[in-house]
């Protein structure tokens, strides 16, 4: 009987390779329940290692899925630390009680609006919601500011990504505990119509569109935008960072901000190796890994941008508290829902 | 006496069944818990466009599958021609590519820097802007090329099988090639081409990989929106419930048509004079074949090839890579064989000893194919949690919900190869005194196999593209390719996505071979 045979040695050879798998996971190492690219984190985290000794496991997929799992793991998660590329996210998680609090001796180098109000997650890098313009095209001097991407003159003009982006998600909550519901709805109803109903799957490819004169304006997160012109240095593009105070506008909102960031679990056995860990990507050291790699803002004040952004100091920041990005998203979403952006 | 012998086998197939059953309970009891305003919401807002997009979605790959899968397996069944085998196989291969390796690489085909985008752009710039696939008509045409091989498997297969003497007959009595076809082919594979149309409109019900890409709302997306989204399970499992209640409703309607349908073939000689084409026919075939496979399979596989390509220039493959690869076999490999091993209790106690709770069992065996992944991982992962938490985290976990979602392949085609078997030459072994564990092992096995293989095949390839349940239930740091491409797709690492979507495919065509030889030595 060669079919039971080979069933019988297949099973054999499983068993044993599975038995070898389930034991060769090193219990010593740190898991990081991780929902931001790789490419971003490894460098980081090799640089940890190399450092402290401490091994790291990276357990990757979509930030929300893993809350999800560590929500239904509870005590018995594997987890020492969650990171999430939104703030939304985190304090989702913090509100479900999954974190442990990080001492504040630690965690207090980054300012407040940064992190959880009670330390259970702190921001590790900022980026910002940002306009990416054509140089060449027609009648686009007049946008200032988030809002006017519903002005009729763009018409079809504009590029977004998918509502379902959290970065999308995260923007519109700044606008909504700015500017209040029916502004908000107004301005969604607005770039339905402007962007023709169409919607971006990646940022990359909005920049990539504005950029070849498909688009004329694109809402993107900031440093899609130098990774464009890092491969085509030429292309007539340029940066508006919207809703800034100026002489004619002196009370004007801020640009709408997100941070990722990282928490510590609160069933989490290795406590004192997951702090330490923290404290080193939050150390100068750590932060200018971040902003390097991604050009993203780092959280802590002292650290350097990179060079091509624009400092910190010169731009002024939406005034809404990162916590309340988790605690508003199911109102935004109904709200973007309701309004049907694709 | 039957009684002691049905007990075995059907306590064992009751407890696979109540393995099975897990995400169903706990979809159940979650939906129960949600109150009824709730309901009420969901009906008022979301249910109606639901139905519409998943019925539509279904109607179109149905249709699509339909057309491709039954137009090339009569094709190459009922013609000679050169390069048939290269046929056969181009048409099977589309297998190998998961829903969401096909919905990643047409996206990317058809941007406007892809080679299709560009294409269109240098022909109809002046006409119309490059089609979106972002929609029911993008799905489906996603869809129906990777699930038309079904149809195309079953029907080639059903039309191999078929009596040529009915055709002969009817050639015989002055009847034409139309009328042959209409009505002694047509009727003849209507069960298969019923079966696997039904397989394909399963696919579509539960499919997660290519509605997620393309976020397309049908049941399962919204289902896992309201999961991970909103971490809602209320109305997520109140979604799923009615989903399983469409899935039942179709299940049982097919098999209601189907039961009324049934063809036996006799043992005769089943040797097919195959009429060979003509030229003016052979250019037909290939120009109509081509067409599918350059969109099924060419495209995408020479996609996945310059992209690899790319890959090793730059040396973007890490020595991770061959461990994912390892990854996905080994658990491929466990979850095939624990499965066909699970199922053969249910399909012996249906066949044997038929019963309203065989019947039973059968339908309930199949609940893993209508829930979508995610949720019958997530079924899975608070079963254990609550009930077996040593084994949750391991590889077993996963092997579980893999198995749960794929038995009622396993138990399919069991079944069909069990109700082939004529129960008499069991019974005279039994008569010559073999024991029924001997009997299984001697003779009910051995005659079986090709039904076992084709069993362990289809388990392996789906299990080997399985992305949702993998995605939740995998143990710590243990990544399989689908997870990699998930993972890097997301990120536009087309150099690491790539080369992990063509490793599927070269993993799936040894198990592709087997399978074909398989029939083949059969007829």
């Amino acid at each position: 009987m060669p079919s039971s045979r080979i069933i019988l040695i297949t099973a054999l050879l499983v068993i044993s390779a599975f038995a070898q798998t389930a034991f060769a996971r090193d219990n010593a190492a740190l898991v990081i329940y991780s929902g931001r690219s790789d490419k971003f984190v490894k460098p980081v985290i090799k640089h940890f290692t190399e450092k402290t000794g401490i091994k790291v496991i990276l357990h990757t997929a979509k930030s929300t899925a893993l809350l999800n799992k560590l929500r239904a793991e509870g005590a018995r998660t594997e987890a020492d630390l969650y990171l999430s590329n939104d703030a939304g996210n985190l304090q989702i998680g913090a509100d479900m009680g999954l974190f442990k609090a990080i001492p504040e001796n630690i965690a207090g180098v980054i300012p407040k609006n940064l992190r959880a109000p009670d330390n259970s997650w702190i921001g590790l890098s900022a980026r910002s919601r940002v306009l990416v313009i054509n140089t060449n095209s027609d009648n686009t001097h007049f946008i200032k500011s988030i809002f006017d991407l519903a002005d009729p003159r763009l018409k079809g003009r504009l590029g977004i990504t998918h509502s379902s982006n959290e970065s999308f998600i995260a923007g519109t909550t700044v606008y909504l505990e700015s500017k209040g519901e029916a502004k908000t709805r107004a301005w969604l109803n607005g770039i339905k119509i402007n962007s023709d109903g169409e919607a971006f799957n990646k940022h990359s490819k909005i920049v990539a569109a504005v950029a070849k004169g498909r688009k004329d304006v694109g809402l993107v997160n900031h440093y899609y935008i130098y990774r464009h012109l890092d491969k085509s240095p030429n292309s007539p593009i340029r940066i508006v960072i919207p809703d800034q105070a100026s002489s004619q506008n002196s009370d004007a909102m801020g640009v709408a901000w997100n941070v990722a960031g990282i928490a510590i679990s609160k069933y989490s056995k290795k406590v004192a190796q997951a702090e330490k860990l923290v404290e080193f990507l939050i150390s100068t050291e750590g932060q200018k890994l971040f902003a390097k790699l991604n050009r993203e803002y780092p959280t802590r004040e002292d650290a350097a941008t990179a060079a091509e952004i624009a400092p910190l100091n010169t731009i002024k920041v939406a005034d809404v508290p990162m916590s309340s990005l988790g605690r508003l998203r199911n109102k935004t979403l109904d709200l973007i829902e309701a309004v049907g952006l694709p | 006496m039957p009684w002691p012998r049905l007990n075995v086998q059907g306590s064992l197939s009751g407890m696979v069944v109540l393995l099975a059953a897990i995400p169903l309970l706990f979809v159940m009891l979650n939906s129960l818990q949600l109150p009824f305003d709730k309901w009420l919401g969901l009906w008022d807002t979301r249910l109606p466009s639901l139905f519409w997009n998943t019925l539509l979605l279904a109607a179109l790959v149905v249709i699509g599958c339909f057309i491709l899968g039954v137009s090339s397996a009569w094709l190459i069944a009922r013609r000679q021609f050169r390069g048939r085998t290269l046929a056969l196989w181009l048409m099977i291969l589309p297998l190998a590519i998961p829903t969401y390796v096909f919905a990643y690489i047409y996206t990317s085909l058809m941007d406007a820097d892809g080679w299709l985008g560009n294409l269109w752009l240098m022909l109809f710039s002046n006409v119309s802007s490059i089609p979106d696939l972002y929609n029911a008509g993008g799905v489906a045409l996603i869809l129906a090329l990777s699930g038309f091989p079904y149809v195309f498997l079953l029907t080639h297969s059903a039309l191999l099988n078929s009596n040529p003497h009915m055709e002969e007959a009817a050639r015989i009595h002055g009847a034409s090639s139309r009328e042959i076809f209409w009505r002694i082919t047509a009727p003849l594979i209507r069960p298969a081409i019923a079966a696997s149309l039904a397989m394909v409109t399963l696919h579509v019900l539960s499919d997660f990989g290519a509605v997620s890409m393309l976020r397309y709302q049908t049941f399962t997306l919204s289902i896992y929106l309201q999961m991970n989204g909103r971490f809602d399970y209320q109305s997520a499992a109140a979604l799923s419930s009615i989903l399983v209640m469409m899935a039942l409703t179709f299940l049982v309607l097919e098999r209601f048509f189907r039961s009324r349908q049934r063809y036996f073939s006799s043992s005769q000689a089943k040797t097919w004079h195959v009429k060979p084409a003509s030229t003016k026919e052979l250019c037909l075939i290939w120009s109509w074949l081509g067409l599918i496979s350059l969109f099924a399979f060419i495209l995408p596989i020479a996609w996945m090839l310059v992209w690899s390509f790319e890959a090793i220039m730059t040396q973007a493959l890490g020595s991770e890579f061959w461990g994912y690869a390892l990854n996905s076999l080994i658990i491929a490999i466990i979850a095939a064989t624990i499965c066909i091993i699970a199922a053969l209790p249910i399909g012996l106690f249906h066949t044997r000893f038929r019963s309203m709770l065989s019947n039973l069992f059968l339908q309930m065996s199949s609940t893993g194919f209508v829930l979508p992944g995610p949720v019958v991982a997530l079924g899975v992962m608070t079963f254990l949690l609550t009930m077996l938490p040593a084994l949750y985290g391991t590889l077993a976990a996963l092997t579980i919900a893999l198995v749960i979602r794929f038995l009622p392949l396993a138990v399919q085609s069991q079944e069909a190869a069990l109700s082939q078997l004529t129960p008499s030459i069991e019974q005279a072994s039994r008569v010559h005194g073999a024991g029924s564990l001997e009997t299984l092992w001697r003779i009910t096995l051995p005659m079986m196999r090709n039904g076992m293989v084709a069993a362990w095949v289809l388990v392996f390839i789906d299990a080997l593209k399985e992305l949702p349940a993998t995605l939740l239930l995998r143990p710590i740091g243990f990544d399989t390719l689908p997870v990699r491409i998930w993972i890097e797709a997301s990120e536009e690492m087309l150099e690491v996505a790539a080369p992990a979507a063509l490793m599927i495919v070269i993993s799936t065509i040894p198990a592709l071979w087997i399978m074909l030889r398989n029939t083949r030595q059969s007829t």
